[in-house]
C-alpha cells in the first residue's frame, strides 16, 4: 500500500457512497466484531435491498466474510466472537434476544465457500431443511419441494434419474448447485453467499452466476467475491471492505468504472489485493 | 548455473535413493519381524492347545443289574439315579481284565476310566429305565493321564521315563505305570479305543480332574460381563464424548475433565479392582464374584479409552458438515443427532470395539473383586458367581495336571476366537454404516 492510500485510509471516518438503499430487506447498522481482543470490523453500516444482489469485495483478510456471517449469527459458535451495533431483518434486530437463531437461520440462508454437501443422498440434503422445519405435510409436497429446489438450482435434469445417488458423488460444481438447491427448499428471505465459485472452474461459475442472477427475482442476495469480474457480473451494488472497515458503497457499474474513494480505486485497478 | 545445479542434484542423487533403500529395509525387516514373532505364538499356542479339543474314551460292556448296581429294578427314579454306577463300571473292568487280583492292581485299573464317567452312565441309565438289567457296549472317558497318551496316537510298547532311562528321548512321559500302559494297550489293540472331539471341554465348568474341566462357565462369565461392560460403557462414554466435544464451553472445568480421563486411562487396571471391591462389593454390598461387578469395574476402565477415541472421531468430522447443518436451521442436537455422530459411527464402534478387547483380556481387577473363584456351575445372570476366560487361563496355568497345559492354551484359543468374532462384528457394523451415510 503506498504511503498516500495508507493516509487515506487512517483518516477514514466514514464510508464513501449511499450505504442505505429505499428498500431494505436488512440493514447493518454500525456494527463493530470482535475476536477476543482483536476488532475484525469497525463500525460497518449498510443496507442489503430486496431483490438485489450486493457484492462484497476487498483484499484477504478484510473482514468481508466474517461480516457476511454476522447476518445469519454463523459467528454464534465462536466463542471469542462478539458482536456490536445492531442488524435488522425486516425492522427486527436478529441480536435481541427473542430471536432464535435456529428460526434466524430459516429465513438467511447461507451458501458456503467450498461445496458441503450431507453424507446422504441428493434428494435427503434437500429434503434435509424442510423436514426439520416441518415444511412439508406429506411425501408429495416434500417430492414436489425437492424438485422444484433443484429445478431453480438448475440442477434437476442433470440429476433426476439418480436422486438416491449420494450428494458426495456429483462434480464440484454440481455440489455448489446442490448446496444451492438445499437453501433454497427452505424458502428464506436473504441468501448470504461465501465466495461460492471459489473452488470451481469457469464453467461450473458461469453456471452459477447465471443462476444468481435468476434467483435475485426472489430473494436478497448478499455474495462475498474475490473475483472483482465476478461481482461486476452479478451485482447491483458493491461493497468495498479495507481492513475491517467498509471504504465505499454504490452501484457497481460506478464502483468500477468511476470509484470515489482512493483505496478503491487502488483495488479495482489492481494495485493491490 | 543451471549445469552446477545438475551436477550437484545428480551427486546427491545416489545418496537420497540410497537413504531410501535403507529406510524401506527396516519397515520389511520390522514388519517381518513381528508377523514371524506372531506366527510362532500363534503355532506354539495351536500345537498345545489343539489336544484340548480332542478326548479319548474306551470301550467297556457294562453291565446294569440289581447286582451291580446295588438297587432293584423297581426303585425310584432318584433312588436309582443315585445307584453304584461306579461299581458298575469297576465290575466291568474286572470282568474285561479277570487277571487282575491284588487289592493295589485293581486300584490301578480303575484309574483308566474318568471318574466323571459314573456321571454319565448315571445319565444314561436315566434316559430309558428299560436299559436296566441288561450289559452294554459303551464309550467312556477316558482319565487324563491315558487320554494324553491315547489322543497323541503314543506307542504304549515303550518304556517309561524314570530313574534309569530319564536320558532316553523315546520314552513315554506319563505318571501311569508298565501294568496299567499294558492294559491300555490291550484295549487299543481290541479297538476299544476312541479319539473324539471333545464336546464336554465347551459343555463343562471348571472340574478338578483335567479331562472333565471345560471353560463354559468361563465363556458364559466373560459374556456376561461384556455385555454389562458394554451397556454402561458405550452410552456413558459416548455421550460424554459428545459433550466434550460439541457442547461444553472451553473453560478451566472441562480442561480439568479432560486431562483427568486422559489420566485415568493410564491408571494401573488393578486399582479399578481395588475400586471396585472397597466400593461395589464392601460399601454397596453387590455380589461377590459376579459379572455384573466385573462389567462395573470394567466399564471404567474402559471409560477413558472410549471417551478419547470418539472425540477423536468426532473431531475427524469436517466442521463445512456442522456448517451446513447450522446454516439451514437444525438445532445444534439435531447437527449432532442427524450429521456429526452418523459420520463419527464408524470411528466411535472401532473405538468402542479396542475398549472391549481390553476388557475381554484383562485379569488383574477381576481378581480383586473375586472373579477368581473356582466355578463349576454355569452362570445363569448377571449375579451368579462366575469366572471369565483370561482368569480361567490363569488359574489352569496354575494347575500341576499335564492335562491342564493344552487345556491352558485351548482356553487362550477360545479366548482369540472370541476376539475375532468381536471384531468381525465390528468391522461389518462399520460396513454397514459407510454404505448407509
Amino acid at each position: 500500500m503506498s504511503s498516500a492510500a495508507e493516509k487515506a485510509f487512517e483518516e477514514l471516518k466514514e464510508t464513501v457512497g449511499r450505504v442505505t438503499v429505499d428498500n431494505p430487506k436488512m440493514q447493518a447498522k454500525n456494527v463493530d466484531v470482535f475476536y477476543g481482543d482483536k476488532q475484525a470490523i469497525f463500525d460497518v453500516t449498510c443496507d442489503i435491498g430486496k431483490n438485489e444482489v450486493i457484492a462484497m469485495i476487498g483484499p484477504s483478510g478484510c473482514g468481508k466474510s466474517t461480516f457476511l456471517r454476522c447476518m445469519n449469527r454463523m459467528n454464534d459458535t465462536i466463542p471469542s466472537c462478539r458482536v456490536g451495533g445492531d442488524i435488522l431483518l425486516e425492522g427486527d434486530s436478529l441480536y435481541s434476544s427473542s430471536v432464535d437463531p435456529v428460526m434466524l437461520r430459516a429465513r438467511v440462508g447461507m451458501v458456503f465457500q467450498k461445496p458441503n454437501p450431507f453424507a446422504k443422498s441428493i434428494y435427503d440434503n434437500v429434503a434435509y431443511g424442510p423436514r426439520i422445519h416441518g415444511l412439508a405435510n406429506n411425501r408429495a409436497e416434500l417430492d414436489d419441494i425437492v424438485e422444484s429446489s433443484l429445478q431453480r438450482a438448475g440442477l434437476f435434469d442433470e440429476v433426476k434419474d439418480r436422486l438416491n445417488a449420494p450428494g458426495t458423488s456429483l462434480s464440484g460444481g454440481q455440489q455448489q448447485r446442490l448446496c444451492i438447491a438445499r437453501t433454497i427448499a427452505v424458502n428464506p428471505e436473504v441468501i448470504l453467499m461465501d465466495e461460492p465459485c471459489s473452488a470451481l472452474d469457469p464453467i461450473a461459475t458461469a453456471r452459477i452466476e447465471e443462476l444468481i442472477d435468476e434467483l435475485r427475482e426472489n430473494y436478497a442476495i448478499a455474495i462475498v467475491t474475490h473475483s472483482m469480474q465476478q461481482a461486476a457480473r452479478v451485482s447491483q451494488r458493491t461493497a468495498y471492505f479495507h481492513l475491517g472497515k467498509l471504504v465505499e458503497v454504490g452501484e457497481t457499474k460506478t464502483i468500477f468504472t468511476n470509484p470515489t474513494h482512493e483505496l478503491t480505486e487502488n483495488y479495482i485497478t489492481g494495485r493491490f489485493g | 548455473m543451471s549445469n552446477n545445479t545438475t551436477e550437484k542434484v545428480r551427486a546427491s542423487l545416489q545418496k537420497r535413493y540410497f537413504k531410501e533403500k535403507v529406510f524401506r529395509s527396516i519397515g520389511v525387516v520390522a514388519i517381518v519381524a513381528s508377523l514371524s514373532f506372531l506366527v510362532v505364538l500363534l503355532g506354539s499356542i495351536i500345537y498345545k492347545g489343539y489336544p484340548a479339543f480332542k478326548a479319548s474314551y474306551i470301550q467297556l460292556d457294562v453291565t446294569l443289574t440289581e447286582e451291580t448296581l446295588d438297587v432293584s429294578a423297581d426303585a425310584e427314579d432318584s433312588e436309582l439315579r443315585r445307584a453304584n454306577y461306579l461299581g458298575a463300571i469297576r465290575t466291568a473292568l474286572r470282568e474285561r481284565f479277570p487277571e487282575v487280583t491284588k487289592r493295589g492292581d485293581k486300584r490301578n485299573l480303575y484309574r483308566l476310566i474318568s471318574s466323571g464317567a459314573e456321571y454319565a452312565l448315571s445319565d444314561f441309565m436315566m434316559e430309558d429305565r428299560s436299559r436296566f438289567g441288561q450289559t452294554h457296549s459303551l464309550w467312556l472317558l477316558a482319565d487324563d493321564e491315558a487320554d494324553a497318551l491315547l489322543k497323541r496316537n503314543k506307542d504304549l510298547t515303550k518304556p517309561i521315563r524314570t530313574g534309569e532311562n530319564a536320558k532316553n528321548k523315546d520314552a513315554l512321559i506319563t505318571r501311569l505305570n508298565t501294568d496299567q500302559l499294558g492294559w491300555l494297550q490291550s484295549f487299543k489293540e481290541a479297538g476299544e479305543t476312541d479319539v473324539r472331539l471333545a464336546s464336554t471341554f465347551f459343555t463343562n465348568g471348571d472340574s478338578r480332574e483335567a479331562e472333565q474341566a471345560g471353560i463354559r462357565a468361563a465363556l458364559i462369565g466373560s459374556a456376561y460381563t461384556l455385555l454389562i461392560t458394554f451397556v454402561l460403557s458405550f452410552p456413558i462414554a459416548v455421550a460424554a464424548a459428545i459433550y466434550l466435544e460439541e457442547f461444553a464451553p472451553q473453560n478451566k472445568f472441562t480442561d480439568i475433565v479432560e486431562v483427568n480421563i486422559n489420566n485415568l486411562a493410564a491408571v494401573p487396571s488393578i486399582v479399578f479392582g481395588l475400586l471396585g471391591l472397597a466400593v461395589f462389593i464392601n460399601y454397596l454390598q453387590l455380589p461377590r464374584s459376579a459379572p455384573v461387578v466385573g462389567g462395573i469395574v470394567l466399564s471404567l476402565m474402559t471409560l477413558p479409552t472410549i471417551i478419547i477415541s470418539s472425540r477423536a472421531a468426532l473431531k475427524a468430522v469436517p466442521p463445512s458438515i456442522r456448517e451446513a447443518a447450522r446454516g439451514l436451521g437444525a438445532s445444534p442436537v439435531q447437527v449432532v443427532t442427524h450429521h456429526v455422530l452418523p459420520l463419527a459411527m464408524p470411528g466411535i464402534l472401532t473405538g468402542t470395539i479396542i475398549g472391549l478387547a481390553q476388557a475381554l483380556g484383562e485379569t488383574a481387577p477381576l481378581l480383586m473383586i473375586g472373579m477368581v473363584a473356582f466355578i463349576v456351575d454355569i452362570p445363569n445372570s448377571v449375579t451368579d458367581p462366575a469366572t471369565v476366560l483370561p482368569v480361567q487361563v490363569f488359574l489352569w496355568a496354575d494347575a500341576p495336571e499335564r492335562a491342564f497345559t493344552e487345556r491352558t492354551s485351548g482356553a487362550i484359543l477360545v479366548l482369540l476366537a472370541f476376539l475375532v468374532v468381536m471384531n468381525l462384528t465390528a468391522v461389518l457394523l462399520r460396513k454397514k454404516f459407510e454404505r448407509r451415510w
